[in-house]
């Protein structure tokens, strides 16, 4: 095959002086998105192409861009939480932990050990239901229908639970500073225990629906290969980097929550099933494993479960003190970190945020070129970006 | 993509998982066929019973509020409009059904619905729990503008019966 490594430039002239010819060729620019459904949101790809194979690509981003950074330092500590919520709508409560673990961090609040437990449940769950969709809509960027469905039938469980704790589907505003809002009961936990129950025999399902079927390997085996050196240099976190054989976990290596009490392996990607180590087909490996470990993570919190308060002691009115932290906990898209700097005010004086789609969508270019257009749409697939964490 | 050298046997063998991997997978959605529940509901004929705590339309019992202002401070994007003025001195001051005197008179609360977030945070520091949110999820309009909605008009107070939870 063609190698693209070469200059653009060269490229160009060097399909335009072909000899013996009077026709000119050139790369043919085309805009994929803001509207695409397989961009996952309103990312826009500038893709140049030579017939099917893409020569380069160039993510443009910002359509989504809420100015949330700059909005979080004019309202107040607890305020910020439905804003940190929008950035990844798919994990909402991933963002949520990450954040007030950072206002906990700067206040010296102590969380209650029954909320710890619950946080660690839900923080899993909302995992479980992310990879879902991440799995389902993968499938169905690549031409597979009813394995969305399947997912979808089994997010909404997870949802409908969130629902019952929180009251809303999507953006729950349900981690507090100091704890979590509402209890939990037993009858939530019993069907939280039904459910792992039904789905551990759905993730057989979805292996050999899916993970098994030679079509969808053909599609993902070898495509959008990013080695482990480049993963570093990106600096790409979370299923990217453990796709491309690195077992780095924060929850291993810097625990947080009561993950230092629980027994979990972190899957990574080893060219399962014949395929190259870094590939779309092991970052999708990976996902699926670790809805594996978490089931295991679930059952193992919820013996754990003490009765006790829910909510730690937090002054009516935040005042964080003066400084600043960077926090990091490991969401399902990679390692999210907030740094929050405190003037000693209601209001935060910046927090910026790490997100890890964003760090994602920068191997991009990398991995494009010589693909064919069906090939990148796999690869922007595999890398799971939200685009509200994106743009922010 | 995979650079394996094809052979003969290997030509056939592809076809073979091929075939045999797809019928899996067709068979696992065959059976979708038949013994599933449908696991969606026809909205508008049947419709599922939302929790307890859901947070949905914002409503205000404007008779048990006391214009202590928590709601609009704690908003995070200021969709609460409320103001009210001091109550004249030679008159009774009436109570909330908790006892919490009134000592202001409410002049005017709107919640613009359309900027409202759903966060919840304005009803945890209600302190006579008037202002709570029901289950009420019909209530699109035609214009923005409508979305407004006055909680001392009579309409509104009318509706308190059938929205506030007991």
């Amino acid at each position: 095959m063609q190698t693209w490594d070469m200059d653009l430039e060269e490229l160009k002239e060097e399909e335009t002086n072909l000899p013996g010819t009077k026709l000119k060729t050139e790369l043919l620019t085309v805009n994929m998105g803001p509207q695409h459904p397989a961009t996952h949101g309103v990312l826009r790809v500038e893709i140049k192409t030579d017939s099917e194979i893409v020569a380069q690509a160039i993510p443009h981003i910002g359509y989504l861009h809420r100015c949330m950074e700059k909005h979080c330092e004019a309202i107040d500590y607890r305020g910020v939480i439905p804003f940190v919520d929008r950035l990844d709508y798919l994990a909402a409560m991933s963002q949520e932990l990450t954040y007030s673990m950072a206002v906990e961090k700067m206040l010296g609040t102590e969380v209650p050990r029954r909320a710890l437990v619950i946080r660690t449940i839900v923080s899993e769950l909302q995992r479980i239901a992310s990879h879902l969709m991440a799995f389902g809509t993968y499938a169905l960027d690549l031409g597979a229908f009813s394995p969305f469905l399947y997912a979808f039938d089994e997010r909404e469980k997870i949802l409908t639970f969130f629902e019952e704790i929180s009251g809303a589907r999507l953006l729950y505003n349900y981690f507090w500073i100091g704890g979590v809002w509402n209890d939990i009961t037993d009858r939530q936990l019993g069907y939280i225990d039904n459910f792992l129950n039904g789905f551990e025999k759905e993730l057989v399902k979805y292996d050999k629906l899916v993970s098994s079927n030679r079509i969808f390997q053909e599609r993902t085996m070898g495509v959008g290969t990013l080695s482990l050196a480049d993963a570093h240099s990106f600096g790409a976190t979370g299923p990217v980097l453990r796709g491309s054989g690195q077992a780095w976990d924060l929850r291993k290596v810097d625990p947080y929550l009561i993950y230092d009490e629980l027994d979990f392996d972190i899957p990574i990607g080893e060219g399962q099933r014949g395929s190259e180590l870094g590939d779309c087909y092991n970052r999708y490996i990976v996902r699926m494993l670790e809805m594996v470990e978490s089931v295991k993570m679930i059952r193992q919190s919820m013996k754990l479960l003490e009765p006790g308060p829910v909510i730690g002691k937090v002054s009516k009115v935040i005042k964080v003190p003066k400084g600043e932290t960077y926090t990091r906990t490991e969401c399902p898209r990679g390692e999210l970190g907030i740094h929050l700097v405190s003037m000693g005010d209601k209001t935060p004086y910046r927090l910026k945020v790490k997100s890890p789609c964003f760090t994602h969508t920068s191997i991009l270019p990398h991995i494009a070129p010589g693909q064919m257009i069906a090939d990148f749409v796999a690869s922007i697939g595999s890398i799971d970006i939200v685009l509200g964490e994106v743009d922010r | 993509m995979r650079d394996e050298r094809l052979t003969f046997f290997g030509y056939f063998r592809n076809i073979y998982t091929a075939v045999k991997s797809s019928l899996i997978g067709m068979w696992i959605t065959f059976r979708y066929v038949w013994g599933k529940k449908p696991v969606t509901v026809e909205y508008p004929e049947v419709r599922d019973v939302l929790p307890d705590n859901t947070r949905s339309r914002l409503y205000n019992d404007a008779l048990n509020c006391i214009s202590c202002n928590m709601c609009a401070i704690s908003c995070p994007v200021d969709c609460i409009y409320i103001s009210s003025v001091p109550r004249p001195k030679d008159l009774d001051v009436p109570k909330c059904d908790d006892g919490t005197p009134k000592r202001q008179v409410l002049t005017q609360y709107v919640i613009d619905t359309a900027l409202c977030c759903y966060c919840g945070l304005c009803t945890v520091v209600c302190p006579t729990e008037c202002l709570t949110h029901t289950d009420d999820y019909e209530y699109s309009q035609y214009e923005v503008a409508d979305m407004k909605y006055d909680y001392l008009s009579d309409d509104l107070i009318a509706w308190r019966d059938r929205l506030v939870k007991s």
